[in-house]
Parts: structure tokens; C-alpha cells; sequence
């Protein structure tokens, strides 16, 4: 009696252990719908919501970024104001940007699209010279991490390439021609950005002027 | 003054500054920063500079246009319209020669720049050069006349 009790804790134990290493992070389902969330940042409720076309080969994409985005993140979206939405849009010119994009949907697939996005743009010069970019990923990762990414990286491909490609056709709807492309929506209006990247200077005060409206 | 010269100068002025009053329009009607976006794309101008002319452009725009079509000190409104479409056109095609994928900026933010925006800046320009010139000989004839 003693000894069943004891396999039925240790049992119980094991099957909470099991539980709680595969709770976090979940897997979602790969859907362009649920991957377009998961590659968000902030609320979805904020006033202003910026949709970014971008390639993660493309310099002034890593460039825009680096330099405008990144404070966007931290002085906006962070405060609930801006909603960012990344689509990928890989060109045809840059050999290495759609497997760069089907890694960061795979991180995106775990809830780690953030790092691996900051990773790949950072790391922008060496691997879109070398096309090694899962050791960039690996870096920015934790193994556990990692080793989630690869997985779903290695499993879900296909599905992963078809995400990529939904968000090329939802761009070339939109006569998207280059990269960065970004559009501002608040109010109910969609203004497009001049193509090529803004500074943050001049987006901080146009989202000044959008927040104060 | 000839006739077809009178309604030649008549035409240029009323199509050029048409063409100013209009690029003002599509300027003044968003936030300044939107076009200050499209000037610092040029990649000519420090932070400071591209906000000068993001607010001051459209307006000088207007006057020159307004000054054209109303009629008003047209051979200066001329050196000034043929002054800023070469300053335009010059960094169009500086844009264009180093690759620059951007949009023009002249009547919006959505245009891009390519040989067709270049070909139809160039025809600009030389209306409002015929316009100076002619205005300026139409002055010189009529202070002979008189």
C-alpha cells in the first residue's frame, strides 16, 4: 500500500514537472494570422499602430532599426501609445533574408521573435555576408530556447515559407516596391511613410502629433 | 508685345503656377513632419535644415504660385519659380545618379523618383526658364516702346 502510494506521487509529480517545462513558451499553431500577432509588440489596443514591411538583409532596414525602432519600442510601445506590426518582406536581391525571416517565425511560433529580431538585424553585416545565421540565433537564445526554435524550425518549414510568403502578397497589395515600408494608422487613417527608413527625431514628432490629437 | 508671345507668357505662368499652388496643396494639407520625411530622404540636409525647409517650402510655394497666376511682379516670381525648380531638379537627379530609392516628395509622399519623375521636373524647369526669359524681354521691349 505504502509503495503504490509512493509511484502514484512520484507519478504525479513527473506528469506536474512535464506540464510545467512544456508551459512556457507555448507553441502556437503557424497560421499567418497567429505568427502576424506573435511578431507584434504592445498593445493592440494603442492609439497608434505602425505596420512595418522590412527584409532582415536589407541595410537600411537593420538601419531603421537600429536607429528608429528600437526607441520606438522603448518610448512608446512600452507605454501602451504604439502598436508595432512586423510583416516580412524578404527581396529577391538578398540571398539569405527569407530563411533569415522563416527563423525569426519559428522564434516568433515559441513567443521569442523579439530577441532573435534583434539578433539578426545587430548581427545584420556578418550573416547576410556568410549566410550563417543560426549561430547569430543560437547566441541571442538560450539552448532550451534555442533548441525550440530549431524544432519548429526544422518541422514546420513549409508552413513556416508560406507565413513569409502571405506577408510578400499582403505588401504587394499595398505596391510595396522596397524595404523598409512603413504605414501609420491612427484615427482610422493609414498614412505611408516615405520608403527607405524615417529618423526618430521626425517619427517621434509626427507620433507627437498623432498622440496629441 | 506680339500677340502669341503675350498668350505664351500668359499660358506659362498660368501652368506654372498651377503646378506651385498645387504642390503647396499636397504639402500644407498633412503634417509638416510627413514632407520633412521625404526632404530628409535626399539625404542632403543636417536635422535642423530639413526642418526649415519642411516648413517654409510649401509656403513659398504658394506665393510664387499665387504671384503667377495673379500676374504679379512676374519676372521675379519667374526667377524665383525657375531658382527653386533647378534647386529641385538638381537634387533629383543627384538622388536619382547615386541609386537613392526614394519618393520624390513633390506632390506627395507616395511618388516615387524615376526617369519619368526626372523627364517631367526637366520640362518644369525649362517652362519657367522660357517664362523668365520671356518676361524679362517683354519688359525690355515695352521700356523701348515707351
Amino acid at each position: 500500500m505504502k509503495r503504490i502510494a509512493i509511484y502514484l506521487i512520484t507519478g504525479l509529480l513527473a506528469g506536474i514537472a512535464l506540464a510545467a517545462a512544456s508551459a512556457t513558451p507555448q507553441q502556437i499553431h503557424i497560421t499567418s494570422e497567429a505568427l502576424t500577432t506573435a511578431k507584434s509588440l504592445g498593445s493592440s489596443s494603442a492609439p497608434v499602430r505602425i505596420d512595418e514591411f522590412s527584409d532582415f538583409q536589407c541595410p537600411a532596414c537593420g538601419n531603421f532599426y537600429r536607429n528608429t525602432l528600437r526607441l520606438v519600442i522603448d518610448n512608446y510601445v512600452s507605454t501602451g501609445k504604439v502598436y508595432v506590426v512586423h510583416h516580412d518582406f524578404p527581396l529577391n536581391m538578398h540571398a539569405h533574408s527569407r530563411e533569415a525571416a522563416r527563423w525569426a517565425n519559428a522564434a516568433a511560433a515559441v513567443g521569442l521573435f523579439e530577441p532573435v529580431e534583434q539578433a539578426l538585424f545587430d548581427k545584420q553585416d556578418d550573416w547576410g555576408v556568410t549566410g550563417k545565421i543560426e549561430p547569430v540565433i543560437a547566441e541571442a537564445l538560450s539552448p532550451a530556447e534555442m533548441k525550440k526554435v530549431q524544432m519548429v524550425f526544422q518541422q514546420d518549414g513549409a508552413q513556416l515559407d508560406a507565413v513569409v510568403q502571405a506577408d510578400v502578397a499582403l505588401g504587394q497589395t499595398k505596391n510595396i516596391e522596397q524595404t523598409p515600408t512603413i504605414f501609420v494608422t491612427s484615427h482610422g487613417n493609414t498614412q505611408p511613410l516615405p520608403p527607405g527608413g524615417v529618423s526618430y527625431t521626425l517619427m517621434k514628432q509626427y507620433l507627437d502629433y498623432l498622440l496629441a490629437r | 508685345m506680339s500677340k502669341l508671345r503675350w498668350w505664351l507668357i500668359l499660358a506659362l505662368r498660368l501652368f506654372i503656377g498651377a503646378i506651385f499652388v498645387y504642390a503647396a496643396y499636397t504639402k500644407l494639407r498633412m503634417p509638416w513632419m510627413l514632407f520633412a520625411m521625404s526632404v530628409d530622404s535626399y539625404q542632403i540636409l543636417p536635422e535642423w535644415g530639413v526642418e526649415i525647409v519642411a516648413r517654409v517650402l510649401p509656403w513659398t510655394e504658394l506665393i510664387l504660385g499665387a504671384l503667377l497666376i495673379l500676374g504679379l511682379v512676374v519676372r521675379w516670381a519667374a526667377v524665383g519659380s525657375t531658382a527653386l525648380l533647378t534647386v529641385f531638379f538638381s537634387a533629383i537627379v543627384r538622388a536619382y545618379s547615386l541609386g537613392l530609392t526614394i519618393n520624390c516628395g513633390c506632390f506627395s509622399t507616395n511618388e516615387a523618383l524615376n526617369k519619368v519623375t526626372i523627364l517631367r521636373d526637366g520640362s518644369f524647369l525649362a517652362a519657367s526658364l522660357i517664362l523668365t526669359i520671356l518676361a524679362f524681354l517683354a519688359r525690355r521691349r515695352a521700356r523701348q516702346t515707351a
